[in-house]
């Protein structure tokens, strides 16, 4: 099972903390802080396996990438492949690149939003749920009509004086 | 820059963006938190739109950190909202905010329900996606038979039917009777029919929980999950959008493979020639690549494939393949394959035949140690780890001893264990065992536990040969110029008993010896001026004639420590400088240390505990315990006066404090002296050892683990009393089974049987007991005073097992009822024997499995403590600070209140002891105690007679010394209170019983208590603590 997803940046700044087993806040913060230390004392070039007994607890692992400013980690137990971890983390990256068009660290700042929607498509409940980029896109892309098409109609007659208001 | 589409969430992101410093940030948050909440209580104005952009916002701060601890019912409220975009984020911040059992999630059950059963599928979607984030006991019961229905409708589309997979296996996990296993049998089979490969991938991630519990059921969907890889391997009928770089779905092939591993075997020869057909060709058609992802994906593959070639046992030829690949990965410049190869190769251990040819890599391995990366070098230490043997042993070692001194902090101690290990369990001679663990000593002595320098001294005791070897050794080493404190002990003691078989070397006077080692003395610590004393009063016994100058030197220095505030030190002082005055009496009491007692080394128990308990035994372990054999055949081929000691031989259990209690009490022969915290002498009288051990050692193997006691003397006595017991067996009772472990079968476990109780004590599922024709699992789900166990009984064989037979036999605080157990069990079967337990009242008292069964001609029964232990009705419970306090002060002093100071603690730090104590259920709850060093603990306990009572649990550690704590345990039940303490205290102290007991030597009968007092363990426990 899929224990944790974070995604971080190279300062240790969360940008998306996914966790499928429940933490309180400061846990989550604290694994998170874990994480990082172990990271960023990793030189480029190696291995993007570590073991993560000592944050996660017996037999966790964690494989991460390090894309430009960012670190995307997926925590997992012995159940699953290592290297199909990482392709997921690919996946989550090219889906990511294909919806931002050229993705970088703002994107998922300002649509943290967002990377939850993608995210759930793409692992459900600690389980791999899709692996096909395009199938993933479309799912997004169906998500995204649904909330413009009836926010229209939903919010703008009642909210027009508060989105030009501030 | 695409933007989140709420204009408010991104100024409030940019805002907490362009603060300079964590204090801005946090007043911007608090600010924004503030102007949230308002919204919230002014509910007329909020519409939808701001309710779901607020919703974010609080999001957005919960993932900086900050605790939201309002608006939740606001969120949960838009689940229920009528239109997409609120109910989307409804759901995705209830799912990322509350716990499962959240009370608010009871308010929306039937929304959530609608939306599932409801003809929208994308609100089925979302509501799917947060039961399956969320899992929860409450959605299992009353949601898994929509979900289901879900799964295997035809109308809906594979977007819903994908998810409905994964949800149902939360559940699944969370409740498994929601897949009734009759029914879903044939159901998973059709399911494996899909072929739509991303509603396939959920459900094989189904298949494989499913499978997991329960084999039997599942041996019709086998052939079909070859079909599966068929299809993949060959690419036939695989949509593009599921080839990722080329390849068919790796994840679907990885999934399908790691499904195909819980199957003991595959019978059929069609099925098994089809499935070895597609590993061959993965792994003949697997080339390392340029493009990394490709790689990744046709490596994730072929590991797996590995994996599986490894499970199933193949051919030697493709078992010889699969090593020849490994051997070459683990040569590759990309990391990840060096480091999976590294990883496989340990497996690969377990393969019987193939050590030899994994031995060839042996150069590579070692150039790994050396490999940038630490999980490479972390990986290649336990591959040389695993593979060493006499053969190699030397050779390792020593690389192992380089490697020390480049190696990073973080794995020094680890390494240094492991070098000790093996250097004890290969030692070609006995003398290169001492060098390499004093090399040790003196090269990362930080790095080195004590428990490594009792067991050099150990060896050297018991063997005479080694006693001049070693000393000179020692007197070498106090020749450099700065030295580890850890050397300046070892080096001492061994001086101290053998420097007069040196005497007549250079420099090796008596005179000579002390001054050396008296250069120490300013600059040791107090422990090991205790050593030094003990050494002084040794070598003054040596010194014959006597040499009155230093005679008076040495007195002078015992006078002067006469006053020392150390109690241990002072009293040494004083009793050795009297002693030594009264001459030729000084050489009974200071006689050469007697020889140690047979016992394991407590390092391989310590490196065992390193290692991680994962489902599937790590392959290093199996192998220490073969090698463990190994090593038995190799000492006895030496001739009978072998200089290798019988320790090597006989493992038994040795606790680390017992032999420097043992070293100091019978160094100086004198009743231990111990300070309490307030400085009183407090007497510890060693343990009586008859009636100490008779615990240990009798109820070890039966019931109860034993206090850590010192067990030195003991050994012998013990035997006596159970032979005291077989006289009388008609008063001996329930004790009869104190022979468990002796009993004659032929048959042995494969697995630790005491470790295994030790491991199921702090988990609910798990191997309780295996030998090479039967396994034997647990799972166990508590609730309250019940308990419901499934015991698993599979046969290994490829025939039946006959005349089974399991009796539980309970202890009279526990109802047990064992379900029926069949006689026969059919070859490569599992069934499964549901337990019910209820919980009468608070005791450590076991129950015991007993268990037999017929194989051929042999007769193989069993007794097994069974892990249904006091901590399995606990719950932990969170208590805050106003109610911790009042109860705390309200349960004052005994019985209801109990303390004890605890030594010989395993040092733990102290998140290692919260983890244990989460383990043992309680609630670590910090906050509670302003001392970082104490923790505090609640959690309640059911019984039928105490139903659910609150326990409160604070433990004072100390930061300088590890190995003792003092534990204050308070509940509203006596015997609760006390059963409690002692329940925390065997898991903080038990370094429990590994290996049987010697065989039992017919000695006559001396038991100072009559048998009779021993029928309830519990009672004689309670006595003599």
């Amino acid at each position: 099972m899929i224990r944790a997803v974070i995604v971080m940046n190279t300062q240790g700044k969360p940008r998306l903390l996914k966790f499928y087993e429940f933490q309180p806040p400061e846990k989550q913060q604290e694994l998170t802080r874990s994480v990082f230390a172990v990271l960023s004392g990793r030189p480029d070039n190696v291995s993007n396996f570590v073991e993560a007994d000592a944050i996660f607890g017996p037999g966790t692992r964690l494989v991460y990438k390090h894309l430009a400013t960012l670190y995307f980690v997926f925590v997992f137990d012995s159940c699953e492949n290592e290297l199909a971890m990482l392709d997921l983390i690919q996946v989550l990256v090219e889906t990511l690149d294909r919806c931002f068009k050229n993705v970088c660290e703002l994107d998922i700042v300002f649509n943290f939003n967002k990377m939850h929607t993608i995210l759930d498509e793409i692992i459900f409940g600690g389980q791999v749920l899709e692996t096909s980029s395009e199938r993933v896109l479309k799912a997004v892309e169906e998500i995204s009509r649904l909330e413009k098409s009836s926010s229209s109609v939903s919010f703008v007659p009642k909210s027009v004086s508060g989105r030009f208001g501030r | 820059m695409a933007l989140s589409g709420m204009r408010g969430l991104s100024v409030f992101i940019s805002d907490v963006r362009n603060c300079q410093n964590k204090e801005q940030e946090r007043l911007r948050v608090d600010k924004e938190l503030g102007n949230i909440r308002t919204r919230f209580k002014n509910e007329k104005g909020l519409s939808p739109y701001e309710k779901k952009k607020y919703v974010w916002k609080m999001l957005y701060i919960y993932m900086l950190g900050y605790d939201v601890d309002f608006g939740h019912t606001e969120t949960v409220s838009l689940i229920s909202a009528p239109k997409y975009p609120e109910k989307q984020v409804g759901y995705i911040v209830t799912s990322c905010l509350l716990n499962e059992n959240h009370d608010f999630l009871r308010m929306v059950i039937n929304t959530v329900r609608n939306d599932i059963v409801g003809r929208n599928e994308t609100f089925q979607c979302l509501a799917l996606t947060m039961v399956g984030n969320i899992g929860g006991k409450e959605f299992s019961e009353s949601l898994a038979p929509d979900v289901q229905k879900l799964l295997i409708s035809s109308s809906c589309r594979p977007l819903v039917r994908k998810k409905a997979a994964l949800c149902l296996l939360r559940l699944y996990r969370k409740n498994p009777d929601v897949v009734n296993v009759d029914g879903w049998s044939d159901r998973m089979s059709q399911l494996l029919d899909e072929r739509d490969l991303g509603v396939l991938t959920s459900v094989m991630s189904l298949f494989v929980a499913l499978v997991s519990s329960n084999i039997e059921a599942y041996w019709n969907c086998l052939p079909k999950c070859v079909k599966i890889l068929e299809r993949l391997a060959r690419n036939q009928d695989v949509p593009q959008e599921y080839t990722y770089y080329g390849i068919p779905s790796p994840w679907l092939q990885v999934k399908t493979m790691r499904a195909l591993q819980y199957f003991p075997t595959i019978e059929d020869p069609n099925t098994r020639r089809a499935l070895f057909e597609v590993l061959q060709r993965i792994l003949m058609g697997t080339d390392v690549v340029k493009n990394v992802n490709k790689n990744n994906a046709a490596h994730a593959v072929l590991f797996e494939a590995l994996a599986l070639v490894m499970h199933l046992d193949a051919e030697k030829e493709m078992m010889s393949q699969c090593v020849a690949l490994l051997g070459k990965f683990i040569a590759v410049r990309e990391p990840n394959i060096r480091y999976l190869g590294l990883e496989n190769m340990t497996r690969m251990l377990l393969v019987s035949d193939v050590q030899d040819i994994i031995k060839r890599h042996q150069a590579q391995i070692i150039t790994s140690l050396k490999d940038p990366d630490i999980s490479i070098r972390r990986r290649a230490l336990d591959l040389l780890y695993g593979m060493c043997d006499v053969t190699n042993a030397k050779d390792i070692v020593e690389e192992l001893l380089q490697y020390l001194n480049t190696a990073d902090f973080t794995m020094r101690e680890e390494l240094a264990l492991k070098a000790a290990i093996l250097a004890e369990k290969f030692a070609p001679d006995l003398s290169w065992y001492v060098d390499v663990i004093l090399q040790l000593i003196d090269k990362a002595g930080d790095f080195v536990s004590d428990d490594i320098w009792y067991r050099v001294v150990q060896f050297v005791t018991n063997n005479e040969d080694l006693q001049p070897y070693a000393a000179a050794k020692a007197r070498e080493y106090l020749e450099k110029p700065a030295l580890h404190e850890t050397m300046v002990k070892v080096s001492a003691y061994l001086l101290g008993e053998y420097s007069h078989l040196l005497a007549r070397r250079p420099g090796c006077s008596p005179k000579e010896i002390f001054a050396i080692i008296n250069e120490k003395l300013p600059t040791v610590a107090t422990s090991t001026v205790a050593i030094l004393l003990s050494t002084y009063a040794k070598i003054l016994m040596h010194n014959l004639p006597p040499d009155p100058e230093l005679q008076e030197q040495i007195w002078s220095i015992f006078r002067k420590y006469e006053s020392y505030i150390d109690v241990e030190i002072q009293q040494r002082a004083v009793e050795y400088f009297s002693l030594s005055r009264k001459g030729a009496a000084l050489v009974d009491v200071l006689a050469e240390m007697p020889k140690f007692p047979e016992r394991q080394s407590a390092l391989l128990k310590k490196a065992e505990d390193a290692e991680v308990d994962t489902a599937e035994q790590s392959a290093i372990k199996i192998r220490s315990q073969q090698q463990t054999s190994n090593a038995l055949v190799v000492t006895d081929q030496r001739p009978a006066n072998g200089s290798l000691p019988v320790s090597q031989l006989g493992l038994v259990r040795m606790p680390s404090q017992n032999m420097e209690a043992s070293t100091q009490g019978q160094a100086s022969s004198r009743e231990e002296g111990m300070t309490d915290e307030n400085g009183s002498i407090n007497k510890v009288v060693p343990q009586d050892a008859s009636t100490a051990d008779l615990l240990g050692d009798l109820l070890g193997p039966l019931a109860i683990e034993g206090p850590q006691v010192p067990t030195v003397p003991g050994e012998q006595k013990d035997k006596n009393l159970l032979s005291a017991l077989e006289a009388t067996p008609e008063e001996a009772g329930p004790l009869a089974l104190a022979t468990v472990d002796d009993q004659p079968n032929s048959v042995q476990p494969i697995v630790n049987i005491a470790e295994r109780f030790n491991a199921l004590c702090l988990k609910d599922s798990g191997v309780l007991y295996e030998d090479p024709h039967i396994q034997i699992g647990i799972k166990a789900e508590w609730r309250a005073h019940h308990g419901r166990l499934v015991l698993f009984l599979g046969n290994k064989n490829t025939s039946p097992l006959v005349s089974v037979r399991a009796l539980i036999l309970p202890p009279t605080h526990l109802k047990m009822e064992l379900s029926m157990v069949p006689e026969t069990i059919p070859p490569r079967a599992q069934v499964q024997c549901p337990l019910e337990v209820v919980n009468l009242r608070a005791s450590r008292d076991l129950a015991v499995l007993d268990f037999s069964y017929k194989f051929g001609t042999a007769v193989v029964n069993v007794k097994l403590r069974f892990p249904v232990v006091l901590n399995k009705f606990l719950q932990p419970i969170l208590v805050s600070a106003e109610e911790f306090f009042p109860q705390w002060k309200s349960l004052s002093g005994p019985p209801l209140k109990l303390q004890e100071v605890i030594r010989g603690v395993k040092p733990l730090s102290l998140p290692e002891m919260a983890n244990l104590f989460t383990s043992l259920h309680l609630a670590v709850t910090p906050g509670i105690d302003a001392n970082p060093n104490n923790l505090v603990a609640c959690t309640t306990f059911y019984s039928e007679s105490t139903r659910a009572m609150l326990c409160l649990i604070r433990v004072e550690t100390d930061p300088s010394d590890r190995t003792q704590l003092r534990i204050t345990i308070a509940s509203g039940d006596p015997t609760l209170t006390f059963e409690l303490k002692e329940c925390i205290k065997e898991h903080l102290v038990s370094i429990p019983m590994q290996t049987p007991p010697p065989a039992v030597s017919p000695v006559q009968p001396q038991s100072p208590v009559s048998p009779a007092a021993y029928n309830d363990p519990g009672a004689m426990l309670a006595g003599l603590l």
